[in-house]
């Protein structure tokens, strides 16, 4: 009978290691960084379009130099930040990885109302191309980033909550994630207008 | 010092000492309890990795901006009423046919109003709430139109991206769509547009293996279950036939729970089996069996509560997407 006890309570325990969350939160840290991926990604496709934009743009408005060497600083200011899987896990590198890209939207605004002064590189049908292709990227931007504030959210109420609390100062000490915060200009996407 | 306490250990009674291991062993049962069902409470918020609601899911992040996306009727939901009925008909047909042969899903959504929001941020909220496209292969597109704010978008799954690209499909947008609406031609632009998509999206899939991946994938984990647990119910059964059968009646349905995300029912049969199989397979496999059995449980009635899928049984025959993912492809214009 005594056997019977212990193997039933050894069961329970077991059986209790999965209901106090450590997989949950595992599973919760994995989405947050699947869904940093995406974050990544859909800022690599804009930096990927900057250099096409900036030799179109250049054929036609000779005059903008400075708009034009603003959004290339930009640039290479985004490339030189290490990035990676490692960046949701620190809120320095977070933060630093957070204005380089907003810096990078601002330039690239700036730049895109330059361009209204340019009838005919409005018409060009490369730069339309590329219009269309910015516009569809800000907007994935925009899709990973709030994908990836839900994931965090989750997973930080997930750590914070009661049983889950314990476990997690016990066993995994996971510490809480950053979100992106809205800022004004990087918030809402630029503009591209036809 | 040492041999004081030895001594004093010896003097306490055995009794005594079992009464305070058995004290220990419900203790740790009770806390184990009660760390289930403190976590049961946030059952459905971990464990439920598909929320069948995305504008619940919604609440917590886009508060701000969650719409009542509208339900989705078929292939064609004309909630702006644009199009003749005629035309409804032929572009359901249409479309339902494509579906047919190369098992891309392409619906229509017009709407009177945006109320408020981009139409960026409006299409992604249907794409997550209606899931058009396959699942894995995510194969949806969203042609929608706003009427009021005169905007198109054609919002693209992620399988789909590589053939219709954003520029596909704002070319598709800028020359196909746009001129037709702007003579006040809704039922040609459709056509039209929908025409333009087809092409586009043409071969990029086959119907021919579409639903494989979903049998494949829920087959292998039930069986490796029932291997091991068939073998820690023959180990656990022959220490004592009554704990086989209670652990089996208990962590089958837990184990079907957990991999499988079995409905109620299967959970219950799950019980079942497992409290058979604890008792039986070592009576099949030793032929021991000394008469114990007295202790009972219900098999799986307990954590069958805990989570019973019941959207498995709501599988109404109507029109849905297939859990198809969008990352914010496509493109916009106006008209």
């Amino acid at each position: 009978m005594k056997k019977l006890l212990i193997c039933i309570a050894g069961i329970f325990v077991i059986i209790s290691l999965s209901g106090c969350g450590y997989n949950t939160m595992q599973m919760n840290e994995e989405a947050v960084k699947a869904a940093w991926g995406d974050v990544e990604a859909a800022y690599q496709r804009r930096n990927d379009l900057i250099p096409n934009l900036v030799e179109v743009v250049k054929a036609y408005a000779k005059h903008e130099k400075e708009t034009l060497q603003a959004v290339t600083e930009a640039r290479g200011k985004v490339g030189s930040i290490q990035a990676g899987a490692n960046v949701v896990n620190d809120p320095k590198a977070f933060s630093q990885f957070q204005d380089a890209q907003a810096s990078m939207s601002s330039a690239l605004s700036r730049l895109l109302v330059v361009v209204e002064r340019y009838p005919d590189l409005k018409a060009n049908q490369n730069f339309r191309d590329l219009q269309v292709q910015l516009e569809g990227t800000e907007n994935r931007i925009n899709v990973a980033r709030t994908r990836y504030n839900k994931a965090v959210q989750e997973f930080n109420t997930s750590i914070r909550i009661f049983p889950n609390s314990i476990t997690n100062s016990l066993l995994l000490h996971l510490k809480p994630k950053e979100a992106f915060k809205a800022e004004a200009g990087a918030e809402k996407a630029p503009q591209v207008k036809f | 010092m040492s041999s004081e306490f030895g001594v004093r250990r010896k003097e306490r009674t055995p009794a005594k000492k079992r009464e305070r291991i058995r004290r220990g062993i419900v203790l740790s049962v009770l806390f184990s309890i009660f760390l289930l069902t403190a976590q049961s409470f946030h059952w459905n918020l971990f464990f439920d990795s598909e929320p069948r609601t995305p504008n619940s899911e919604l609440v917590f992040f886009t508060m701000a901006y969650a719409v009542e996306v509208p339900p989705l009727k078929g292939y064609v939901n004309d909630y702006a009423n644009l199009m003749s009925p005629a035309i409804r008909t032929k572009l359901t047909h249409e479309l339902k046919e494509f579906e047919r042969t190369d098992s891309t899903q392409i619906v229509i959504l017009t709407i009177p109003s945006l109320e408020g929001l981009t139409i960026e941020d409006y299409s992604i909220q249907v794409a997550e709430a209606w899931k058009i496209g396959q699942k894995g292969r995510d194969n949806g597109i969203i042609f929608m139109v706003a009427n009021q704010e005169r905007k198109i978008r054609i919002e693209v799954g992620r399988g789909l991206e590589g053939r219709l690209t954003d520029l596909t499909a704002g070319r598709i947008i800028d020359l196909v769509v746009k001129p037709r609406f702007k003579r006040g031609d809704f039922n040609g632009g459709f056509v039209a547009g929908v025409a333009a998509l087809i092409d586009a999206t043409k071969g990029e899939f086959k119907t021919d293996d579409a639903n494989q991946p979903k049998t494949k994938k829920s087959f292998p984990p039930f069986f490796t279950i029932l291997l091991f647990g068939g073998i820690g119910l023959l180990i656990l059964g022959s220490i004592s036939r009554a704990l086989g059968g209670v652990v089996g009646g208990i962590g089958f349905p837990v184990a079907g729970y957990f991999a499988l995300g079995a409905s109620m029912l299967t959970l219950i049969l799950l019980g079942i089996l497992g409290l058979l199989m604890g008792i039986f397979l070592p009576i099949l496999f030793s032929g021991i069996g000394y008469g114990r059995g007295g202790i009972f449980s219900p098999g799986g009635g307990y954590f069958g509560s805990g989570g019973g899928d019941s959207s498995d049984f709501d599988s109404g025959g109507g029109f849905d997407g297939g859990g198809g993912d969008f990352g914010g492809g496509g493109a916009s214009g106006d008209w």
